[in-house]
């Protein structure tokens, strides 16, 4: 077992989808307890590509290769764990977009797919998004957090417009805010009344942890 | 005021630019190191393929851009808007889509690259223009960096007529497509030293994951 856990954890740590699907497979062939094989081998191999990544070890490809690495492995598992009744403690919710007048996606999209490969649901609503549209689908999907990017100055305010929308139907309290993109800082999530900042897709990752913690 | 355009030009997609900016040239080996390789050549592959590079500008006083005061006490000045064309990004999306991250960041990085070098080209083109009046030039600023408001993107292209290349504004002023650049330079005997990207040799952020690899160029 542990040796089938630790390639596990290097087919995602190496990128290699192909074997991180192989191995998922073979975890169904041997039944091996699906929930172990998941958080010792697959998330402890996300982990590390988010801790290296951080530590500046890998480059933007191969954290892209590695969550779709642990995406092709949890498209063979999560099938079987649900039909088994199983339940992977799911990390949270997070509805993400790009705000209202923004047409960049592709920050974005590396955000929910790391959020995704470290088991948080995601609820995608892409680029151009209205601030009434995060909450509305946060309220749908009981999400505890609203992640909204925004890569000019001028579609920056929007950010504020979804926190304000929030406060408007009185669920400041229930759902964090995060806010990220180029022309974002630590500092305009304060002055907007954001609950936090993220650079990129892994500390996107640890902030939202913070919040569903 | 007569406004040339440039097209049908090619520019070339520097691999080390793209790999700046995703961050490196990554260390992984093996058959993960060939299958990254694979696609960083095929995205750059794609991406030569893509593109459609264009360029419009014209020369005027600094104080033609209406309702500006930044440029105002500069003689002349020209004006552009250049672009690479719509299709990577519809692209991007495309594979973004499909599920291909990894062809999508790549591809993207590649539209940025090609970007770059479209004004660059253009740049070039300009100094040839001021060359042979015995004149020089400026580095390029752009509307959104360093002193100049990003709000004066539409004063540029109240100037400038991008449509004509196939760039306009969303209400919002950003450039569609988005892979296009706009940008003034000073032309004179002495130009002055604007604020730009092209900068980075004078700024002090040298971790700043926006910096040229070439900030002297």
């Amino acid at each position: 077992m542990r040796e089938h856990l630790k390639a596990c954890m290097q087919a995602v740590l190496e990128g290699d989808g192909e074997r991180a699907e192989e191995l998922a497979k073979l975890t169904l062939e041997r039944k091996l307890p699906l929930l172990e094989v998941i958080d010792g081998g697959f998330v402890a191999g996300i982990r590390e590509v988010g801790r290296l990544w951080e530590e500046g070890a890998l480059f933007l490809p191969e954290l892209v290769m590695g969550a779709e690495a642990m995406k092709m492995a949890m498209g063979v598992l999560q099938p079987a764990l649900e039909a088994s009744g199983g339940k992977q403690e799911k990390a949270g919710h997070v509805v993400i977009g790009t705000i209202e007048g923004d047409i960049h996606d592709i920050g974005k999209t590396l955000v929910a797919t790391m959020l995704s490969a470290n088991g948080f649901g995601i609820t995608d609503l892409g680029a151009d998004v209205p601030a009434a549209k995060f909450v509305d689908e946060a309220e749908k999907r009981g999400a505890g957090c609203i992640a909204v990017s925004a890569l000019l100055t001028t579609t920056m305010p929007g950010q504020k417009k979804v926190i304000e929308e929030l406060r408007k139907r009185s669920l400041r309290g229930k759902v964090r805010v995060m806010v990220g993109g180029a022309p974002c800082s630590e500092k305009w999530a304060e002055d907007i009344g954001a609950d936090g900042y993220a650079g990129d897709a892994v500390s996107a990752v640890a902030l939202a942890k913070k919040f569903m913690a | 005021m007569n406004q040339t355009v440039l097209e049908g030009f090619s520019v070339e997609i520097d691999r080390g630019e793209v790999e700046r900016l995703l961050g490196g040239s990554g260390a992984a080996s093996g058959k993960q190191g060939e299958r990254l390789e694979k696609a960083m050549v095929d995205g750059l592959a794609e991406a030569g393929r893509l593109i459609e590079p264009r360029g419009i500008y014209l020369t005027a006083a600094g104080k033609d851009l209406p309702g500006s005061t930044i440029f105002e006490s500069l003689g002349r000045m020209a004006f552009c808007v250049c672009t690479i064309g719509p299709a990577i990004e519809e692209r991007v999306s495309e594979l973004s889509s499909l599920g291909d991250l990894l062809g999508a960041v790549i591809l993207d990085s590649a539209g940025s690259a090609a970007a770059e070098a479209v004004a660059r080209h253009m740049d070039d083109a300009i100094k040839a223009l001021a060359a042979a009046e015995g004149l020089r030039t400026s580095c390029r600023a752009s509307p959104g960096y360093g002193d100049w408001d990003v709000g004066e993107q539409r004063a540029l292209f109240a100037l400038v007529d991008g449509a004509r290349i196939g760039v306009t504004l969303s209400p919002g002023g950003m450039m569609i497509p988005r892979k296009s650049i706009s940008f003034a330079i000073h032309i004179d005997r002495n130009p002055a030293r604007l604020r730009s990207a092209e900068s980075c040799r004078n700024c002090d952020m040298d971790t700043c994951p926006y910096r040229t690899r070439d900030p002297g160029r």
